[in-house]
């Protein structure tokens, strides 16, 4: 039972690095209907920033700045490469957005270098024990600071004069831009929150083992997370994300035992048979909205 | 001009540089003695009375996971055949680039054959191809047209090929001299090969099972995929069946979360990784105390520091860089490609069969102490060839590399009697 419970908070705290990625992909989603494959290239570039700027500011200034500076890229990623593209096919804009990971990609590839960087947390492989279980402090501090960046963003979208433009664009573009909202500032608003919410996902993929080359690869396992949420809900989101996380790390734990037939590694795949057995059961995803198409 | 008059004119003439009209490589084969030797001067030549040798580099220069070594590697050969040239070149004839056709392979044995193909007709042969996959790609095609190569990689397979110059012990026989080490030293009971799939992981975690069973000990093996956040169940495994020894054949990042994270959870036993599981910024990660206290190092030769004409010549050559043990392993492989030349060159027979005649007549090397001569044999059957001696080193802050040697040069006893029939992944 203790392993269970260990291999549980381990999950809750991968899915929380899952969840921040997940979010921002749908807060673009909602807000543009594109799916943006920038994504891992934001979040990779977050992480480097901080490993850099630890060096000068300490570790949670430097996480602030970088959520910041990441935010302010993926400004200036949506006024130059996506804002034009308004009113194409989203699947142009989609495959634009590709192109912007690749480039992204390459540039913040030059600051890593050859080897991992650190992004010197506090946590590093330290454990905590809580009611006898052995947890990492990582997986923590990912949870939490997961579960308060989730509270603030649903508290801007119901409370904030933004966010309710934000949730009015996303339901009905033309009729909002009618009632005065500038569905030009929702869009950039959405591309700064899904940078900054990756940013300090990147971080967290950071803590303990330090960034590379490779890390961004683990950005693409929100793809299935927003795919079992449903891909038009932030609740959704969150809980795919987290389920996800947790999944794969019960089934890193004990398939092995229970189920060897399956082979080594099946974890790996396990994010991808989950998002397949929910796509057979709710094709619009858990919490996601079931599209009406009148013929 | 109009837009579409200069889409025409961009595509017409990205048409005909892609089918070979316009060319600025367009290289110079009026002079050539043979494919890959010209009597011109190289283009960086020391003498420009000399002819020149082209040698090919295909490497994992940009994304790849072993750039971290395999940067070092290519420029620490760029160096060694500077000196060569500096040094009165290949027979006082012929000086050797290494620079002119130097492609990248992102480790992917497809692009690896695509490069392959677009220098192949230039190069007499390889100064290196990177990777045990990447190069089986390739191997069909090295192995028809004759051109010897200088592996970066340590594969069991290539003991089988004439046309691959290895030089040190291969991953299987390090591995089993790991386990004959922690024998001696630990007395471990059980044994974990915790390994990346293919020719690398599983050539390691083959010569661990071998030495496992040779001495009685009880083996599992478990076969990791890459990246730190993948290694959940490694460590898992590694705490929960909690082995005496484990033998890890990975990446450096992905060393650092299992050693790292396993012992956060408790784990006491002792980590011996592969030669290239290491990388000397793993001291700066969170598992740095860890990798202090339970980790030692296989190698399959010497590191930066150590004190030889080999390593001080590498040293000089290679001037004030950040040290790291890719421009050793570098270095040193190129000492039996330089020998082969020098053969080939003395025996008059210019060309890629005279260079494949040359290899197969080494039966020693001289590698300037870096490691024995005998480590150059290419001569004997694949089972008297194979070279069976590595070391073992422990992680130490003050070294330049990172590690310091605790055990040199020896050959443990299941690697002595064990008879190489055949690649040891096909074993595990």
């Amino acid at each position: 039972m203790k392993g269970v419970l260990e291999s549980l908070i381990r999950g809750l705290g991968t899915g929380s690095v899952y969840a921040l990625l997940a979010l921002g992909f749908v807060i673009i989603y909602k807000a543009t209907r594109v799916i943006s494959f920038a994504q891992p290239a934001l979040m990779i570039a977050g992480a480097v920033a901080v490993s850099y700027l630890v060096q000068v500011t300490g570790f949670y200034v430097a996480v602030l700045l970088s959520t910041l500076l990441i935010a302010g890229v993926a400004l200036v990623v949506e006024r130059v490469a996506i804002r034009p593209m308004v009113g194409r096919p989203v699947f142009v804009v989609a495959i634009i957005t590709l192109g912007v990971d690749v480039v992204i990609r390459v540039v913040v590839n030059g600051f890593i270098g050859l080897d991992v960087r650190q992004v010197g947390d506090p946590w590093g492989l330290r454990l905590a024990d809580i009611g006898g279980l052995a947890v990492q402090q990582r997986w923590i501090a990912m949870f939490l600071t997961t579960a308060v960046l989730v509270g603030l963003l649903f508290a801007f979208f119901r409370y904030t004069r933004y966010g309710l433009a934000m949730r009015a664009a996303a339901f009905d573009q033309e009729t909002a831009l009618a009632q005065g909202v500038s569905v030009g500032m929702v869009f950039a608003l959405s591309w700064g929150l899904a940078g900054g919410l990756a940013a300090v996902a990147g971080t967290f993929v950071g803590t303990g083992q330090g960034v590379d080359q490779l890390t961004w690869i683990i950005a693409l396992k929100a793809l299935p997370a927003i795919i079992v949420g449903g891909l038009d809900s932030l609740g959704g989101a969150v809980i795919g994300g987290l389920v996800i996380g947790v999944v794969e790390s019960l089934v890193q734990s004990y398939q092995g035992d229970l189920a060897p037939w399956l082979g080594q590694n099946f974890a790996v795949v396990t994010p991808y048979v989950v998002m397949l057995l929910v796509l057979l059961v709710r094709p619009y995803g858990l919490f996601g909205t079931p599209e009406v198409e009148r013929v | 001009m109009s837009k579409r008059h200069l889409v025409i004119a961009v595509s017409v003439v990205a048409l005909l540089s892609a089918c070979g009209v316009i060319r600025g490589d367009d290289e110079d084969q009026k002079a050539a003695v043979t494919t890959g030797v010209t009597n011109e001067p190289c283009p960086l030549a020391v003498d420009r009375n000399k002819g020149c040798i082209y040698l090919g580099t295909i490497s994992d220069l940009t994304s790849g996971p072993f750039a971290a070594l395999a940067v070092p590697i290519t420029q620490a050969q760029k160096a060694f055949w500077n000196r060569v040239n500096k040094a009165g070149g290949i027979g006082g004839k012929y000086e050797v680039d290494v620079q002119a056709y130097v492609r990248d392979n992102k480790y992917n044995p497809e692009t690896h054959n695509q490069v392959y193909q677009e220098i192949k007709n230039n190069v007499l042969g390889l100064a290196q191809t990177l990777g045990s996959p990447t190069t089986a790609a390739i191997l069909a095609d090295l192995k028809a047209n004759n051109v010897v190569s200088a592996p970066a990689s340590w594969t069991s397979a290539w003991e089988f090929e004439d046309v691959i110059v290895e030089s040190g012990s291969n991953y299987c026989i390090e591995s089993m001299n790991a386990v004959d080490y922690a024998m001696e030293t630990y007395e471990p009971k059980t044994v974990m090969a915790v390994h990346y799939a293919g020719d690398y992981g599983a050539d390691a975690a083959a010569g661990a099972k071998i030495a496992a069973e040779g001495n009685g000990l009880e083996f599992t093996a478990v076969e990791t995929p890459a990246g730190a956040t993948e290694q959940g169940r490694a460590i898992t495994e590694i705490t929960k069946n909690k082995p005496d020894l484990v033998i890890l054949t990975t990446g450096p990042a992905d060393a650092a979360a299992i050693i790292g994270q396993s012992a956060a959870a408790g784990f006491k036993g002792r980590f011996i990784g592969t030669g290239p599981t290491w990388n000397p910024a793993l001291l700066q990660s969170p598992a740095a105390p860890a990798i202090l206290a339970l980790y030692e190092q296989s190698a399959p030769g010497k590191p930066w520091g150590a004190d030889t004409p080999g390593h001080k010549a590498m040293r000089e050559a290679l001037g004030n860089v950040t040290p790291n043990d890719g421009y050793t392993s570098g270095w040193s492989w190129s000492y039996p490609l330089k020998a082969a030349l020098d053969k080939m060159v003395a025996g008059g027979d210019v060309s890629r069969k005279g260079l494949l005649a040359a290899v197969k007549s080494l039966s020693t090397v001289d590698y300037e102490g870096m490691l024995p001569p005998e480590a150059g044999n290419y001569a004997g059957d694949p089972n008297t060839a194979t070279f069976r001696q590595t070391l073992i080193s422990k992680p130490d802050r003050a070294a330049p590399t990172g590690v310091t040697i605790v055990k040199d040069f020896y050959t443990g006893p299941t690697a002595q009697s064990y008879t190489m029939d055949g690649p040891c992944f096909d074993k595990l």
